[in-house]
């Protein structure tokens, strides 16, 4: 008989243990859980002045609509206010941004991984430096010419200054990415008859997938999540989804509806889930890299 | 099938240089050992051989034809890497066939070819596995397959042994000089391991410090190693080398006079073989025990002559304590003289 040390503990330490442990994931949870009920009810209810508890209880949603839910909020949102519309201008931004990324980023990193000059670390930290500068200090400088060249407003637009802004990260990761993969193995390849497009396309790829999966999906979320460039670049029929919400909330001069915005926010979080599952296994085998030893 | 000509062959980055000005001439079929401590350039040759280096200066010719600027692929060689460089997301079956695959030889070809491969290094219950779940010999014969499969001109193995324990290496080596002599293809295999050296090659080169030190048969590099270099490189025990001073045909140090020697007056290196030299009262070096260590087959004993430590083979049985002091018989006949400059082998 084996006894694992966690049985060993005395019983209040576990307790405590356990315990702790649905703290901090109610904790952390909470605010999704919160958001996601109240998006089943009406705005009444979801911010009651008169008692935090209707938005659990729904007394207002139970006699505006004779049930104690109601998807007006969503209805609302994707259908009287278009959020399907934005929904395919994200679809069409991120599938861009993450493609034109990492087909530089795989190019580009593999030959600042392979290459043996001194340039090559230059280029990784300036491209550093840009990835630490706030989005909106490039926006800025952007919106003048943009105007100039009526290229203001248009998704390619945002397209191509996501990836302008994204790129240096990718950059990053997939050199690193490429640096954990033995040289011996593009040499081999290369005595074995490949080219060294072919040795980076059927030997180095199939080895990279891990690393290319995470690093697209860090491109996929700053596309995804970005706000800064998007609402600024972007005219209101090209917006996408995060502008998009927040036009919802309203401003100092127009009035939103609060309701569809938290419906929205909903459904911009549940792909995110589902991704994450999808990928879990690749994406835990490239944080981890070394995966990759023949 | 094909002879290998360097020419004045050069490696340099920046002031350093990694290969000097090699000549060398690797007939058709013959197995050619580049031997030499880490950083003597004898990877780096190969390197360049492949490909995968450019020279600085001078030709690599492969059958005759001048293959500097040509691309490794295009060379028609195949290289086993020390690190094996298997491709670790395909399995062994498909790691033997890339070459074939990539090289667009037939595919009805393929299994044959991959089965024989597979076959003639005892690979065939591991095919469809991935390199991960295979030992370290086991990597090793499928990096061999991989080069065979394709018959190509010349092979070329960099220290293919070095990361295998002591045990598999003696059978991979036995198994890589049966394949050579099955194949006869011209190969050139790097080690800094002297007895690999010995065991494989037809004809060894020693390098150091990016410079040929000498081309021989392994027996004549042993025999008569052309200086103090490769003297205390080749052999295990390495050569036992004395430095001392020779007046009128008599080799003295302390504890040590030779006589009978035909050398000028003078300081000169002398240097024997520990498996030469045998245990004899009134020998030529009497000196205290300083170690004894047991070979199994024969005793190590091991002087103390001035600074340097002179090993002896003793029988089996000679038990001697620390200490003690013994004679060992030196004649003549086995003592090479080296210059004690430069080192060099001086006259027979």
């Amino acid at each position: 008989m084996t006894t694992r040390i966690a049985d060993r503990r005395p019983p209040a330490l576990l307790i405590a243990l356990n315990g702790f442990l649905v703290v901090w994931l109610v904790i952390a949870a909470f605010p999704f859980l919160w958001t996601f009920w109240g998006s089943f009810k009406v705005e009444g209810d979801f911010f009651s002045k008169a008692d935090w508890m209707n938005a659990i209880t729904g007394p207002l949603t139970t006699a505006e609509t004779g049930s104690s839910f109601t998807a007006t909020g969503y209805v609302g949102a994707w259908v009287q206010e278009e959020f399907w519309r934005a929904a395919l201008n994200s679809a069409i931004v991120v599938v861009s941004v993450v493609c034109i990324s990492l087909t530089f980023g795989t190019l580009g990193g593999y030959a600042l991984a392979r290459s043996s000059y001194r340039y090559a670390f230059w280029l990784l930290l300036v491209a550093l430096v840009f990835r630490a500068m706030p989005p909106v200090t490039l926006v800025s400088g952007y919106l003048l010419p943009f105007f100039e060249w009526n290229l203001w407003g248009h998704l390619p637009t945002a397209i191509i200054v996501l990836v302008a802004i994204n790129q240096p990260f990718t950059l990053w990761m997939l050199t690193s990415f490429f640096r954990n993969i033995p040289k011996d193995l593009d040499e081999s390849a290369m005595v074995d008859g490949c080219s060294r497009f072919q040795a980076f396309r059927y030997v180095i790829i199939p080895v990279m997938w891990p690393g290319v999966i995470t690093t697209g999906l860090f491109s996929f979320l700053l596309a995804y999540n970005d706000f800064a460039v998007t609402a600024m670049l972007l005219s209101k029929e090209n917006q996408t989804m995060i502008p998009k919400i927040a036009s919802f909330l309203g401003t100092t001069q127009t009035k939103g509806n609060v309701m569809f915005a938290v419906s929205s926010v909903v459904s911009v979080t549940a792909p995110l889930f589902v991704l994450v599952m999808f990928f879990q296994r690749q994406i835990v085998s490239g944080l981890t890299a070394g995966a990759v030893k023949g | 099938m094909a002879n290998i000509e360097l020419r004045n062959l050069s490696k340099r980055w920046g002031s350093f240089t990694g290969v000097q000005t090699l000549d060398l001439t690797i007939s058709d079929g013959e197995f050619l050992v580049l031997l030499g401590p880490s950083g003597c350039g004898k990877t780096t040759t190969m390197r360049m051989i492949a490909g995968l280096e450019d020279a600085t200066d001078g030709d690599i010719l492969i059958g005759g034809r001048r293959v500097n600027d040509l691309e490794p692929k295009d060379r028609d060689i195949a290289m086993v890497f020390q690190s094996y460089g298997l491709y670790p997301t395909m399995s062994v079956y498909e790691n033997i066939r890339f070459p074939l695959k990539v090289r667009r030889i037939p595919e009805a070809e393929h299994h044959d070819r991959v089965m024989r491969a597979a076959e003639t290094v005892e690979l065939t219950e591991f095919l469809q596995r991935k390199p991960a779940a295979l030992s370290g010999g086991q990597r090793q014969r499928v990096a061999l397959a991989r080069a065979i499969v394709r018959k190509p001109k010349v092979f070329l193995m960099d220290e293919p042994l070095s990361n295998l324990d002591a045990k598999l290496r003696v059978s991979t080596r036995a198994q890589i000089k049966n394949l050579h002599h099955e194949l006869k293809t011209t190969t050139i295999y790097v080690t800094h391991d002297q007895i690999e050296a010995m065991t494989l090659a037809d004809r060894v080169v020693v390098m150091r410090r990016g410079e040929v030190q000498q081309v021989g048969t392994p027996l004549e590099i042993y025999d008569r190693p052309a200086n103090t270099f490769v003297a205390s490189f080749i052999g295990s025990p390495a050569m036992n080398l004395i430095e001392g001073v020779v007046t009128a045909g008599i080799f003295e140090a302390p504890h040590v006079r030779i006589p009978g020697l035909q050398a000028p007056d003078g300081p000169v290196t002398l240097g024997f073989r520990a498996e030469d030299a045998a245990l004899a009262d009134g020998g030529e070096i009497t000196a205290p025990i300083y170690s004894m260590e047991l070979l199994g087959d024969s005793s190590m004993a091991t002087v103390q002559v001035g600074g340097t430590l002179v090993a002896i083979k003793a029988p089996k049985a000679f038990a001697g304590s620390i200490g003690q002091p013994i004679a060992a018989h030196v004649p003549a006949r086995i003592c090479h003289l080296f210059d004690a400059r430069s080192g060099a082998r001086l006259s027979a």
